[in-house]
């Protein structure tokens, strides 16, 4: 009730029943369409196959890293560019025998076209191309479908070991292109060292090789300067010196005697007189000792006399004399030492600056082929990698263990017309039969500014509305009506029974 | 239905048409006419002798002379209301408008006119049903004056096909207005024909003879209403003269043929103090249909049909074979 409270419901049922007739015959019209449409709609098989796209098979982790498997985003965009593809395209149309060999090329080219416009690739999931073909013959839809998924398929598996032989040509070209390279930098690498074989050592080397010379050098000269002033002073001292040197002369040991005789006789004297025997026998000895110390000078003054020289046995050799006469030749043979040393430490120390200089250009030279020679067997080394990676990603493929493709659901044969069906257009011509009348005339009441609701006239207008009257019908205007809605009844009653009348037909299969 | 017009409906049932009057007539009984002399109404204060004349009225109302009165059938098929019509609330509606213009009204009588919109809007029907809803009640009558002189229509409810009108009693300074009063066939309803056809009924209406007419109208039974049937608004300006001598007046907007703009236009022209109100006439709502009836009618027509069909076929087939006969 409060449905036809809504005052434009009201209006609209209103109107129905001033143009009932023509409601009716709007109503028996659009039914008629509909009808003609579905018994002339050309019918149509709509087949699919449906592709799974498997990337995730038992190899792949296995390989993970190692091998890189073909990968694609837009899977239905791929496939559509493949099928829509002419290579594709013309083996299909030789395969579903749409065309024979004897086939001009335009004719060729107009069933490649129209093969195009009916065929739809869509991502089904994830994973899944939808190949969907729509023909009026359901054979040749079926053929078509099946073959467009094989060849799909078998081109797919072509394509991609192609791709990835491609790729591992490629790369194994790169190898070989860095392998010759990196030959060539470790010869050139080689004859270098070859070359500055003696040029070894840093810079550190050298100056600590060269500070270590010149310390050398230093401390030889001052060794040198040493055994110089011992030399001097030793030749000084050594001409100084008798040659031989006599010893304690006789008459040094009889005075040494004399005078400890004489104390032993003072010491005899203080207690004992003059007589005492052993006095006596101290003087005596004195007085023996006094007549050969005279003895003696005089025979070392006949032999200064003569020349003569008196060969005794307390002349000797000088000792002193000696020994600085070893000691200087001592002297010597280290100063001579020390010249040579510091001789040859400067030829060493010239010799290391030569090498200095020459190690200084070398190395910047050293260093660039070394750098070379490290980048390109880097290089060379991920080159290596990845080509053994290529490799198995081509053994893949050529096993279809990468990227594989497997029909999920094959085409099948349709046994039923698929699109719009007889019913859906004997259904929507009842539906819209009884909407077009209801929506023609509700669109004239939004139109048509003539009043037709009594509301406004109260609220818009502000003016009394005392009552709506409705239409007084007549007993004959009431007869009428009936009479009317009776045939009109009829009428909507007859129309449904055509349309299902042939609805039954359409479903038996008569039509 | 008020008690009152059940009891009259019974007694007329009983008595056949006969509701003649058994009090004496106070006057002119030889016209055969209600020409009563009006008991006094005023417009001033409820009084004992407004009661006394309320009385009064309703003996005069008792006592008016009816024609034969019409049918049921007679009524329906003139499109005009009575008490028991069946139907899709018409009679209800009318008896809305009545009810609303004696609130207005605060009871008291008064000469209301009615007018459309536009042409063939519906007016007459609205002025007819009024008239036929405020004669429900016994203690009530309508007069209805026909002023829409272009187009007169409700002399046709009368058997003379000619009867003397508003336009008699105007150009003919002897004649009585009693004798342009007619009964309908509709107890307490009188009509006033327009008595022929005026191009220019302007000058009528201003004339002092149709304002004494409309006085001596007013005054003749306190408990009648007057109700005009006036041309369009948008017509003629005729109404609005008529307006000016009216107490109130009723509009009449017919389903899906005016606009806004038509409607404000008959607004602007009509004094917003005696405007009573808006009514929104001959909506199309379908009258009450017995389903089953109807199955039964397709049924029987189909049937019909069948056998009319049958029977021209049978027809066809006597005639054939007569020709083969004959040849």
């Amino acid at each position: 009730m409060s449905l036809l409270a809504d005052p434009r419901i009201k209006v609209v049922l209103n109107e129905l029943l001033l143009h009932r007739r023509a409601a009716v015959v709007v109503f028996a019209v659009v039914n008629l369409v509909a009808l003609t449409a579905a018994l002339t709609w050309p019918r149509g098989y709509t087949v699919s196959a449906t592709i799974l796209v498997s990337e995730r098979n038992i190899i792949q982790p296995l390989m993970q890293g190692a091998a890189a498997t073909t990968g694609v985003n837009d899977r239905a965009k791929i496939a559509r560019e493949i099928i829509n593809g002419r290579k594709v395209m013309n083996q299909v149309i030789d395969a579903a025998e749409w065309a024979t060999p004897d086939t001009t090329q335009s004719r060729r080219e107009g069933i490649i076209d129209r093969l195009n416009s009916r065929t739809t690739i869509t991502n089904a999931g994830n994973n899944l191309i939808k190949i969907q073909y729509r023909d009026n013959d359901a054979e040749r839809a079926f053929v078509t479908t099946k073959t467009l998924a094989d060849i799909f398929i078998k081109e797919s598996i072509q394509e991609k070991a192609a791709e990835s032989q491609a790729a591992f040509e490629f790369i194994n070209s790169q190898a070989t292109e860095y392998h010759a390279k990196l030959v060539a930098m470790e010869e050139r690498l080689k004859e270098f060292r070859i070359a500055n074989i003696d040029v070894r050592g840093s810079e550190g080397d050298i100056t600590q090789r060269m500070s270590t010379l010149q310390s050398v050098i230093e401390q030889s000269t001052q060794e040198l300067r040493e055994a110089e002033v011992k030399k001097k002073s030793l030749e000084k001292q050594l001409s100084g010196e008798a040659e031989t040197a006599t010893a304690l002369s006789r008459e040094g040991q009889y005075r040494q005697r004399i005078a400890e005789l004489n104390s032993q006789l003072e010491n005899l004297r203080l207690n004992y007189h003059d007589t005492y025997p052993d006095i006596v026998r101290l003087r005596r000895q004195i007085v023996d000792l006094n007549e050969s110390i005279v003895a003696e000078k005089q025979r070392r003054d006949q032999a200064k006399v003569t020349g003569q020289v008196v060969i005794d046995d307390s002349v000797m050799n000088n000792p002193m004399y000696q020994q600085l006469k070893r000691d200087l030749s001592q002297t010597q043979i280290t100063v001579d030492t020390l010249q040579a040393r510091i001789t040859e430490a400067r030829r060493q120390m010239s010799t290391v600056l030569e090498t200095g200089k020459r190690a200084q250009s070398g190395e910047a030279t050293l260093a660039e082929l070394t750098r070379d020679y490290q980048v390109t067997r880097d290089i060379y080394q991920d080159l290596l990698r990845r080509r053994e990676n290529a490799r198995v990603s081509m053994n893949m493929d050529r096993e279809n263990q990468g990227l594989t493709f497997k029909i999920q659901e094959a085409a099948t044969f349709p046994t039923q017309p698929g699109g719009l069906r007889f019913w859906h257009f004997i259904a929507l011509g009842i539906l819209f039969g009884a909407l077009a009348p209801i929506g023609l005339i509700y669109g004239k009441t939004q139109i048509d500014s003539h009043l037709r609701i009594p509301a406004p006239i109260a609220e818009q207008y502000r003016l009394p509305m005392l009552v709506s009257v409705p239409h007084l019908w007549s007993e004959l205007e009431t007869a009428e009506l009936r009479q009317d809605m009776a045939w009109l009844g009829l009428a909507i009653f007859g129309t449904l029974c055509v349309m299902l009348f042939f609805t039954s037909l359409s479903i038996v299969g008569v039509v | 239905m008020s008690k009152i017009e059940k009891a009259l409906a019974k007694a007329r049932r009983d008595k056949g048409l006969a509701l003649v009057p058994v009090a004496p007539r106070e006057s002119a009984p030889e016209t055969g006419r209600d020409m009563t002399p009006a008991p006094h109404s005023g417009s001033g204060s409820f009084s004992v002798a407004d009661g006394e004349s309320l009385v009064r009225a309703s003996e005069a109302i008792a006592r008016m002379h009816e024609l034969e009165i019409r049918s049921r059938g007679e009524l329906a098929e003139n499109r005009i209301i009575y008490p028991e019509m069946a139907g899709n609330g018409t009679v209800q509606a009318f008896r809305e408008i009545r009810t609303k213009i004696l609130q207005r009204t605060k009871g008291r009588n008064g000469v209301i006119m009615v007018t459309s919109v536009t042409g063939g809007g519906g007016s007459t029907f609205v002025t007819l049903n009024l008239g036929a809803a405020f004669a429900f009640d016994a203690g009530k009558t309508a007069l209805l004056i026909d002023c829409n002189l272009r187009n007169p229509w409700l002399q046709t409810l009368l058997k003379d096909e000619s009867p003397p009108g508003l336009m008699d009693y105007l150009e003919n300074a002897d004649k009585d207005i009693a004798e342009i009063i007619h009964p309908v066939g509709i107890e307490r309803l009188r009509v006033i024909p327009a008595g022929g056809r005026r191009d220019i009924p302007a000058e009528y209406f201003t004339s002092p003879r149709f304002k004494r007419m409309f006085e001596n109208i007013r005054r003749r039974y306190a408990e009648r209403f007057v109700i005009l049937d006036a041309p369009p608004m948008t017509d003629s300006a005729d109404t609005k003269i008529l307006a000016d001598l009216c107490d109130y007046v009723l509009l009449v907007i017919p389903y899906g043929r005016v606009t806004q703009e038509q409607i404000d236009e008959s607004i602007k022209t009509i004094d917003s103090e005696k405007f009573l109100g808006v009514v929104f006439n001959n909506e199309p709502r379908p009258p009450e249909i017995d389903w089953k009836n109807l199955v039964k009618l397709s049924i029987q027509q189909v049937t019909q049909l069948f056998w009319a069909a049958r029977a021209k076929i049978a027809r066809l087939t006597g005639i054939l074979k007569n020709s083969r006969s004959a040849e």
